[in-house]
């Protein structure tokens, strides 16, 4: 192109700063704060004419439409906007999308990766139904009708048999907020399974305990100091987002402090490594808990306002002085006891090292930051403590709901009312919310293949998705166990874009779409503001802007890829065609009663309704609300939410109301119908009536949606349910403790992420499997010393509670001495050519009698496909199944899987070769037994004949009668 | 851009800031559609130090836009070439693979993509910033890491950053001047031979690209911090240059020798300038090993149809256009002598023979120079090269002369054969400096040490042990020229590939 021409193209398309104001559009500034732009004009997305960067530098032009959508690799959600070409209506790449208030037009390796999971040549195309025998790996083509008429009638069946407890759902990654919840209500079944007891309800449980709310909402960007305990700048919740705000806040002179066994990349940032004996971590916030309340520095009118001192003087000093002086005395006196040099013994960081943190905590004021999901709070027996000690330190600097502190998470979540709102379900299923968990804070999912043993129980349908179960979840032998028997899993229906473990034991595996080829709605709390993220087929969107009408996404979708909205909506018409059931009319038109609800409809009367701001936005552009989310993705509702405990309570929501002797406001009055509808705890008094609020210093306030309607520093809920030990805040030795350990033990960490893959779902993306491939096992000098001299690459063998595996040794100054760790995400297998062949070994997989056997027989080799590449790949390695080998650990309390195995660790066996894995299935029962005898089961410590305290947080929440715990003579 | 002449673009990585999170490499490889096995940008990390005083350091590693960039000058056709605005661009479509660029250049980092077989690298995404957008990586970064800006911009937050921080940049001894500019970047992770390379073929979570041509990151020995650092993740990086290079020493130092042997035996009145020897036999071995020589040259082009570009667009800083000059010379002379010779006109033949003899030093001299153009590889770069492939021709001349010279000029063939042995000798005496005297970096040593151990030792010492063999050549007469040729074959290999055998990034 000649120089003329070029400067022609560049006045029409340019993104440069001048060019754009000149034209009268949007200039994105990027991170070089230049006359570069970021991203095109968005005015442009429509028609954007890019250089090609394969022919450069002839300056051949391509046209693109851009089209938002949202990542659905980790749990982050951030923008995408990908580039359709305008010639060939494919995608050509993802980028960031710069109207994301979450991730601002950032990714992490994740998000460019989205193009290879829709290239992926290894991509499940079009339904397939189980040919030979479950778990076989035969499969014949089946078609949508057939399958959605089958599982139908099948759902049908066992609603109208009343045998609604035999059908689940269970979702890992769900993506959306509450979309499928309501079909399951809408069914009647109480069906939901979820994956947050392998992954964070230990965090969640200490924080639900605090607040009511299970999770925090950190802002980091505004904070003088940051508290981690996990690794926030490479894994989720919300990597990517947090990551951008944490380092931000770095700059600006924040302090980092990471507590964590292992350098992780978050580690390697922070200002204080503390890597201290796994399952301590309690014991060193008690430590800093101890010197802010031992040296006055905690804010005293936050803790006096904010704190249920009172009910807890009531409850336990009934006959000290009710003022807040005795409490504080009382206080002072009780953590005492933990001093930096108890810290120290318990966790090996040093007392002096444990002060100066504690000071620089100290230090924060209402700026403390602090964050765990997963990590320690998942790993130990006892770990939903950390996360409640960890936000201790917040109640004690009045650092909740500040600028700069904590908020709950709920105020920076925006779930908008839906078109239509089943009823809560009339059911209580106890194969995932069984008696002997009443605190759980979530199903007891992992647990599911023993619960079904103990009770002969059955269902007649299980749905996977997202989800890996038989690879996730620990002792996946009795998952595939379990699936593969066809009297207690009646069908199995794998809803997956790709070949997963658990998809090879499916009657159904069902296509559903990648991020660019799906409908959902979600908001999660990257920062102090509540946003909506849209997520779409970019395809549907880019071909309704031409002027074409699609109603169905399979129209766009590669295949017969379909989305989860579309198949949930068609498959409960054929549960219910003539609506006899009361089903279908949650999945109709509300414009054309009796037809069936479209995508369109749908988010078209939540983004009309339920979203505040957003329609007087799209009219601003001349746009519809689902024409302007189509077009930009995302809406931020409102910003800087502030501290919603201190509003005061409004006369109308006083009229009526009754204020207890603990200054609880409690009513009558239905509650309000909010447009944003994200779950909220549900405290109520023995009449059944609402806490709406509580009155501090006279005035009636919202606080939170606890039993006090305080902070609880003191849980009456655990008092009540039989662990009244527990009832503060304390530290709970780990069942990795080193007086549990025994002499050659060591602690195995299994759980830590990379940043570039995530779970079992990124296999499918090839530039991430070219980074990250394998999971040697990271063990201490000092340990490798002490094991003969090992050096990386060696072969070890790490046994358990109930098999072993082997894999090579990292040898590594990045790990405490006496812990080993390995990642998570490696180690797929496949059992032959089905399969994600790019990043799964062929395994042989051998049961006799109790012991179960993998061996590896092929590694990854490079094959012919329509993606040259897969010709170049040069890794072999996919790395080692670690969790087969750990038997389930249900923490009694949070329900949580307690990740962290004491394990053996040896040079290899004679005999032994790479990704050996063995199992012995009775061990892993018996260990299942041994935990169980931890438990406090509802029928003996329920305080009020109840099943769960109703004012937690439940997906799927049943009725209020639903709780009562069945009359155990009558219990068959 | 029109009222200021042009921008000077540099890039500042904040390793400070950098997260080690790949998003780089992979916004990269999506934007630029960049194959598996090949990447233009990717994160390499070092992990520093003693539990609990350790650190992770990343390093995001890509070209470096260097002003006087090497694989610019070493570009035979101007594939690589600098824009005004400093960038260091590339058309593939003028590209012949011959991968000049790649032994030049000093952080290993350019590579031929393996889908169209051209030469390719990190080039700033000029074809964004020519629309006025970001570099794909400094628009993915999630914590602002990468920036993009104009050092004559001192307003740019890059100018300001270069200008009031401390920076540093990969290897500055090199003399290239680079405009991507680190922040906060580690000692250990800079320097390639910093980090030990860790055992067992691993790093954290991928495993070490292995094959014959793969160029181990890290140093396998001791490093050359004394910081405790180990390689914790690096990517593949390969040779440039394999076995037809090697061979291609070989052939041109017969091509060069053989005639330039029959020249000094004339000179030196053991042979007659009438000789069919000087007149027929040794220019046509020199012309057919010339033609062998472009056939290899040719072979180990990526592209071979594209070779005519080196003569037709030139660029003429490179030793690889030079030499296709001076061999395309040498041969003319050669051409021209024996059509003397055809002629009967031995006026002629003398008068082309010193021309001649200077070609032909040259043609066996100036792969030292072309050598020395790959800036990264200080084994190249010595000084005794030039004279040593010199002698290396002698050596090649006499010896394919010798069966020759025992049909057609007996009474040559003990001066032929005490030329083997002498020249041989030097050879062995070049190769006796080169092994003993101390060099002066630690990649020179390394490559020294892989030269004579492992793989490559091999074929070392049976180099030398063959040259052992032909010092003897007065003795054994034809049995010398095998081992004689031999021994270049196997040490040039040694050579050749023991320079590429170093870490650069």
């Amino acid at each position: 192109m000649s120089e003329s021409n070029f400067k022609r193209l560049n006045e029409r398309v340019s993104a440069a700063k001048r060019d754009v104001e000149a034209r009268g559009e949007t200039f994105y500034p990027g991170a070089s704060r230049i006359h570069l732009a970021a991203f095109p004009p968005k005015e442009r997305w429509d028609d954007w004419i890019e250089l090609d960067s394969r022919s450069w530098p002839e300056r051949s032009e391509r046209r693109y439409m851009l089209v938002p959508t949202t990542c659905f690799n980790c749990e982050s959600a951030c923008g995408l906007l990908a580039y359709v070409d305008r010639d060939t209506m494919g995608v050509r790449k993802f980028e960031g999308n710069p109207e994301h208030p979450g991730s601002r037009g950032r990714n992490c390796a994740k998000g460019p990766a989205t193009i290879n999971q829709v290239t992926d040549p290894d991509r499940i195309l079009s339904p397939l139904k189980r040919a030979g025998a479950r778990g076989e790996g035969k499969w014949t083509a089946t078609t949508w009708d057939e399958a959605l008429d089958d599982i139908a009638a099948r759902i049908r069946r066992a609603i109208v048999e009343e045998r609604e407890n035999e059908i689940m759902y269970h979702v890992g990654r769900p993506g959306e907020d509450g979309f499928t919840e309501r079909v399951l209500a809408a069914w009647g079944v109480d069906g939901h399974n979820s994956h947050t007891n392998i992954c964070s309800s230990g965090g969640r449980f200490g924080y639900a305990a605090w607040m009511g709310y299970d999770r925090p909402s950190p802002d980091h960007a505004n904070s003088r100091v940051m508290l981690l305990v996990s690794s926030h700048l490479e894994a989720g919740h919300y990597f990517n987002p947090h990551a951008q705000r944490v380092i931000e806040a770095k700059n600006n002179g924040s302090k980092l402090i990471v507590i964590d066994v292992r350098l992780s990349n978050t580690a390697t940032h922070a200002d204080y490594w503390l890597p201290p004996i796994p399952g301590s971590e309690a014991a060193m916030l008690l430590a800093i808990a101890q010197h802010i309340i031992s040296t006055a520095r905690y804010d005293r009118e936050f803790v006096r306002r904010w704190w249920n001192w009172e009910e807890y003087l009531s409850e336990e000093h009934p006959d000290e002085q009710p003022a807040f002086e005795t409490f504080e005395r009382i206080l002072s006196r009780m953590y005492a006891r933990y001093t930096f040099e108890v810290a120290e013994r318990e966790s090996g960081i040093p007392a002096a090292t444990l002060r100066a943190v504690a000071e620089v905590v100290a230090s924060a004021g209402t700026r403390l930051a602090t964050h765990t999901w997963r990590s320690a709070a998942a790993g130990n027996l006892g770990g939903w403590q950390v996360s409640r000690c960890l936000f201790l330190l917040n109640a004690l600097l009045g650092a909740v709901a500040t600028e700069g502190g904590v908020y709950p998470n709920a105020w920076n979540k925006f779930v908008p009312r839906p078109i239509h709102e089943p009823p809560h379900p009339k059911h209580w299923n106890d194969l995932t919310w069984p008696q002997e968990y009443p605190l759980a804070l979530n199903e007891m999912s992992f647990l599911l293949p023993h619960l079904i043993d103990d009770g002969q129980r059955r269902l007649e349908l299980y749905f996977s998705r997202v989800y890996n179960p038989v690879w996730t979840n620990p002792n996946g032998f009795a998952w595939i166990d379990m699936l593969t028997d066809e009297t207690k899993i009646g069908l199995h229906v794998a809803l997956t874009p790709t070949w997963s473990e658990t998809a090879f034991f499916a009657d159904y595996v069902l296509p559903m779409g990648h991020a660019s080829e799906r409908h959902d709605l979600h908001s999660y709390e990257t920062h102090d503001a509540q946003w909506i993220g849209f997520r779409q087929p970019v395809l549907r969107a880019a071909r309704e802007q031409l002027g074409e009408t699609i109603r169905d996404t399979r129209e766009v979708n590669p295949g017969e890829v379909w989305e989860e909205n579309e198949f949930w909506i068609e498959l409960s018409w054929r549960v219910d065609p003539d609506g006899a059931l009361g089903i279908r009319k949650y999945f109709e038109s509300k414009k054309l009663p009796g037809t069936k609800l479209g995508a369109d409809e749908y988010y078209a009367y939540i983004f009309e309704h339920s979203v505040p701001g957003l329609p007087e936005r799209a009219v601003a552009e001349g746009l519809t609300p689902l024409e302007y989310m189509r077009r930009y993705g995302a809406f931020e509702i409102e910003r800087k939410i502030g501290a919603l405990h201190e509003e005061p309570l409004s006369k109308e929501e006083l009229a009526g109301s009754d204020v207890d002797a603990l200054q609880r406001v409690y009513t009558d009055a239905p509650a309000p119908r909010g447009p944003n509808v994200v779950p909220q705890p549900s405290p109520r008094d023995p009449e059944g009536r609402r806490s709406i609020g509580v009155v501090v210093d006279g005035t009636a306030l919202r606080g939170f949606p606890t039993p006090s309607r305080k902070l609880e520093f003191y849980s009456s809920t655990l008092a009540r349910w039989g662990w009244r030990e527990y009832a503060l805040p304390a530290y709970i030795e780990s069942h990795v403790h080193p007086s549990r350990l025994g002499e050659d033990r060591m602690v195995l960490i299994s759980t830590f992420r990379l940043p570039t893959q995530i779970h079992t779902r990124s296999a499918n993306a090839k530039w991430l499997d070219e980074i990250a491939h394998t999971n040697p096992l990271w063990i201490h000098p000092d340990d490798a010393a002490r094991l003969g001299n090992v050096a990386t690459g060696d072969l070890l063998r790490v046994a358990t509670e109930s098999g072993y595996f082997v894999l090579r040794a990292w040898v590594t100054e990045g790990i405490r001495p006496g812990c080993v760790a390995c990642s998570h995400h490696m180690g797929r297998w496949r059992l032959g050519d089905m399969g994600q062949r790019q990043f799964s070994a062929v395994v042989r997989l051998d049961r006799r009698g109790d012991l179960w056997n993998i061996e590896r027989t092929a590694g990854v080799t490079p094959f012919e496909s329509t993606d040259p590449d897969t010709k170049r790949i040069w890794w072999t390695d996919v790395g080692v199944h670690q969790n087969l080998t750990f038997p389930v650990h249900p923490d009694p309390i949070s329900g949580m899987h307690c990740w962290h195995q004491a394990v053996t660790v040896t040079r290899a066996h004679e005999g032994d070769a790479y990704g050996d894995i063995s199992v012995h299935a009775e061990k892993a029962r018996a260990v299942y037994r041994q935990w169980r005898e931890l438990t406090r089961s509802a029928r003996e410590h329920s305080p009020d004949g109840t099943r769960r305290p109703y004012w937690m947080l439940r997906p799927l929440k049943p009725l209020p009668a639903v709780f009562q715990l069945p009359d155990p003579t009558a219990h068959g | 851009m029109d009222e200021q002449v042009h921008p000077t673009w540099a890039k500042v990585v904040d390793q400070s800031r950098c997260i080690g999170c790949h998003a780089c490499t992979t916004a990269c490889k999506s934007e630029n559609l960049v194959p598996l096995s090949v990447t233009r940008t990717y994160v390499k990390s070092v992990e520093v130090g003693a539990f609990p005083q350790a650190r992770r350091n990343f390093q995001v590693t890509r070209c470096n836009q260097c002003s006087d960039a090497p694989c610019t000058t070493a570009c035979p056709t101007s594939a690589m070439y600098r824009r005004p605005d400093g960038i260091v661009d590339f058309d593939k479509s003028i590209c012949i693979g011959c991968k000049a660029c790649i032994a030049a250049c000093p952080y290993d980092a350019i590579f031929i993509n393996p889908e169209d077989h051209s030469a390719e690298k990190c080039n700033f995404c000029a074809h964004r910033l020519d629309v006025g957008l970001e570099p794909a990586c400094v628009v993915v970064c999630p914590v602002e890491a990468l920036i993009v800006g104009d050092l004559n911009d001192p307003s740019s937050r890059v100018a300001q950053i270069v200008n009031r921080e401390a920076v540093q940049v990969r290897r500055p001894e090199k003399q290239t001047r680079p405009k991507l500019f680190y922040k906060g970047a580690h000692e250990a992770t800079l320097d390639p031979l910093a980090a030990r390379r860790p055992p067992g073929g691993l790093y954290a979570s991928s495993t070490q690209p292995a094959g014959h041509a793969e160029i181990g990151s890290g140093h396998p020995g001791r490093a050359t911090s004394s910081a405790a650092a180990l390689l914790s993740y690096d990517v593949s990086h390969q040779a440039p240059w394999g076995w037809p290079v090697t061979l291609y020493t070989t052939t041109k130092s017969i091509a060069a020798g053989a005639y330039l042997v029959v020249l000094l035996l004339c000179v030196a009145g053991a042979l007659d300038w009438t000789s069919p020897l000087v007149q027929w036999a040794a220019p046509i071995l020199a012309l057919a090993f010339l033609g062998v020589t472009g056939a290899l040259l040719t072979f180990d082009l990526e592209h071979p149809e594209r070779f005519y570009l080196i003569l037709t667009r030139p660029q003429m800083r490179s030793w690889l256009a030079r030499g296709a000059f001076i061999i395309t010379a040498y041969a003319l002379a050669l051409l021209l002598q024996l059509g003397a010779a055809a002629a009967d006109a031995i006026a002629i033949v003398r008068a082309v023979a010193f021309p001649g003899a200077v070609l032909a030093v040259v043609t066996s001299v100036y792969t030292a120079f072309l050598f020395a153009q790959a800036k990264g590889r200080d084994f190249w770069q010595s000084p005794l090269l030039g004279p040593h492939l010199l002698v290396q021709a002698l050596i090649a001349g006499a010896a394919s002369l010798l069966p020759l010279a025992v049909w057609l000029a007996p009474s040559s063939v003990a001066w032929l054969s005490w030329l083997l042995a002498a020249a041989t000798a030097l050879h062995l005496l070049f190769a006796a400096a080169e092994r003993t005297i101390e060099h002066s970096t630690a990649h020179a040593r390394l490559a020294l040490h892989a030269m004579y151990s492992g793989a490559l030792g091999c074929y070392a010492w049976t180099g030398i042990a063959l040259s052992c063999v032909t010092i003897a050549a007065p003795w054994i007469g034809l049995w010398a020229v095998l081992p004689a040729l031999g021994a270049l074959v196997a040490y040039d290999h040694a050579y050749v590939q023991a320079g590429q055998s170093v870490p650069l990034a």
